[in-house]
């Protein structure tokens, strides 16, 4: 069978589509977060969908979280410095808070929890 | 020579005269025995069983429980030479010098005197268990070849090192009836009756003195030996059971005139499961997780609150094993991988083990043996053991677990997520080192201990106890090789006082 020019052009674009489908597909699907007022700490975490699931699991054991309040906490906390160092530092002062069981570094459960209350 | 004796063959009505009776052929009145072989002191060891395993012999340990749940009580002893080292793991490590102390924070603490005093018979001890080489903590000097010990943060726990009594056959430790036979049998002046049951100390008129031991066999046999002293070294519940099944002249049974035989049960619990350790890269050297052999020792390194924690943080003692690879959820695989990202550490070799413990209880006076309604095959109650655990036994080796995960974050290797909370939790995966201890509680003061300090019971002149049932507080340390240490300083007191 011969192909005409128009049906190898209709071919590629359509294999265009498929690849881009595939390559880009998680990203086109990927759960689109509305912009918060602490979308600088949220910025630190790997991934904000895993990290609310912990967040609600941290919600659990702190009473009276105010999402504002423990942001503006959090940055003064945090700094300019490098998020591993302030986790050191919590760890090495014992502060410490629990997820689901998980002992995690204090200022890394608040930014879990920050990203939980995102969600909500 | 000395002599093993079928003690179904002593007619009935005989009186055997002694220096001194050992109830029980347990590891303790066989060491005691042992120690006492150049003395030229007469000894008669009374042991229940024979030489092996008999059901209608360990029947007589049945009994009943209440309260919390625990093991069925003929389930947690044998009872024929050799005791219970018939079935022990061979697990080994001396007390620490905390465990002696009175701590403000831990009612009814404080033995009479220090771990110096036990630390004189520790060697000799350690040797009765064929521990080989002594190294203990000095363990992790040689085994760098292994691997590295856990590079934790700077905190409350640390890693020491058990050691293992002499592995046999691959995975039986020294069996002390077996392995000490021959050697009971050379002892000139001893005399050792099996299917020997002591069924009662018989006092004096006055209440004050030890004058027989009665003694039965499951055959019907009765005969009594009449000694100038005795030691009762037949484990924690037969030690309680005996003493206040033997009512005839104290009432409340023989060294209980302020009510404290059989108070204070103790054992370890070891809850499976209690904790998940992660490691991010995934490396655990093996002697955390099985036994190595390493310059003529069998150790195994395990986790364990510093005394400085322990003191710090008002704690008791307890011993964290890491025991199998598991597989995390979802969940714990994200926590894993969210927590690495955010220090900076790569997880993704990572690896996470369950972890096995140890605890120590808070002693409690109504944690007891009593006598029950129900008697046994030769007429003596059996025991009613009533069981209490603490709310708070569970909290505060939770918070040496958490202490333990604080030190992994702080040294960025790894993460530990605690798996137990609610006291139901705990109740549901619990189990027991089948390490009785406490009924017969070493004081100075009779109204606090029944024995004093050189194991005499307060208010009997000739009367001793031997084994875990005198320690007043527990430690997390495998009770043997402690106990035995105990049982070797009672001989070189016997040793002076019934010259």
């Amino acid at each position: 069978m011969k192909l005409s020019r128009r049906d190898t052009i209709i071919a590629a674009g359509g294999a265009a589509v498929v690849v881009a489908a595939g390559v880009g597909g998680r990203f086109l699907l990927r759960k689109r977060h509305g912009p918060t007022p602490y979308d600088d700490l949220l910025a630190l975490l790997t991934d904000r969908d895993a990290a609310a699931q912990i967040g609600e699991a941290v919600l659990a054991e702190v009473e009276d979280f105010d999402p504002k309040t423990m942001a503006d906490d959090l940055r003064t906390r945090i700094g300019k410095r490098p998020l591993p160092a302030v986790l050191a530092e919590d760890a090495d002062r014992g502060r410490v808070v629990e997820a689901g069981g998980w002992v995690l570094p204090e200022t890394l459960g608040l930014l879990f929890a920050l990203a939980a209350k995102a969600e909500t | 020579m000395g002599a093993f004796i079928d003690a179904r063959n002593v007619p009935s009505g005989t009186v055997i005269q002694a220096d001194l009776a050992i109830a029980g052929g347990g590891p303790v009145g066989i060491s005691m025995a042992l120690a006492l072989a150049n003395s030229p002191l007469k000894v008669v060891l009374l042991e229940s069983g024979g030489m092996t395993f008999d059901a209608k012999t360990q029947a007589l340990y049945e009994g009943s429980k209440i309260g919390a749940p625990y093991l069925t009580l003929e389930a947690t002893r044998l009872r024929f030479l050799g005791g219970s080292s018939n079935h022990w793991g061979g697990w080994c490590r001396p007390m620490d010098q905390i465990d002696f102390e009175e701590r403000t924070w831990m009612p009814y603490s404080g033995w009479p005197f220090g771990k110096k005093e036990v630390d004189r018979y520790f060697v000799k001890a350690h040797s009765l268990c064929e521990g080989g080489t002594l190294l203990y903590d000095k363990a992790g000097q040689f085994t760098t070849a292994l691997g590295n010990e856990l590079a934790l943060g700077d905190g409350g726990v640390t890693t020491r090192w058990f050691q293992f009594s002499k592995t046999r056959d691959s995975n039986l430790p020294t069996h002390f009836g077996d392995r000490y036979a021959e050697d009971l049998k050379r002892i000139g002046k001893l005399s050792v009756y099996l299917h020997a049951n002591a069924t009662r100390i018989g006092l004096d008129a006055s209440g004050a003195k030890v004058e027989e031991i009665d003694v039965a066999t499951l055959s019907g046999r009765k005969f009594k030996v009449k000694p100038k002293a005795a030691v009762l070294a037949m484990g924690a519940i037969e030690v309680a059971r005996l003493m206040l099944a033997s009512n005839d002249v104290a009432t409340a049974g023989a060294g209980n005139a302020h009510d404290l035989v059989g108070r204070f049960f103790a054992d370890h619990p070891t809850p499976r499961d209690a904790a998940f350790l992660v490691l991010f890269d995934g490396k655990l050297a093996p002697f955390y997780q099985g036994n190595q052999t390493v310059r003529g020792a069998i150790v195994r390194a395990g986790l364990f609150p510093s005394e400085a924690f322990r003191r710090s943080h008002a704690v008791m003692a307890s011993s964290i094993t890491i025991e199998n690879k598991v597989d995390l959820d979802d969940f714990g695989k994200a926590t894993v991988a969210e927590t690495a990202n955010a220090l900076g550490v790569d997880a993704s070799n990572h690896a996470a083990f369950s972890l096995g413990a140890g605890m120590e209880v808070t002693p409690d006076p109504d944690r007891r043996i009593t006598l029950d309604s129900e008697t046994d095959a030769l007429g003596m109650p059996r025991a009613k053991l009533h069981m209490r655990i603490a709310d708070s036994d569970f909290s505060q080796f939770r918070q040496t677990l958490k202490e333990l995960g604080r030190q992994l974050l702080e040294a960025r290797i790894g993460m530990l997520k605690l798996n137990l909370r609610s006291r139901q939790e705990w109740l549901d995966v619990i189990d027991w080192g089948n390490h009785h201890m406490g009924t017969t509680r070493m004081h100075a003061d009779p109204r606090k201990g029944v024995v004093d300090a050189n194991l005499k019971v307060h208010g009997l002149a000739n009367l001793y106890v031997a084994g875990s049932s005198v320690y007043p507080t527990y430690g997390a340390a495998n009770p043997t090789v402690n106990l035995l240490s105990l049982a070797l300083r009672l001989a070189d007191h016997l040793k002076g006082t019934l010259r």
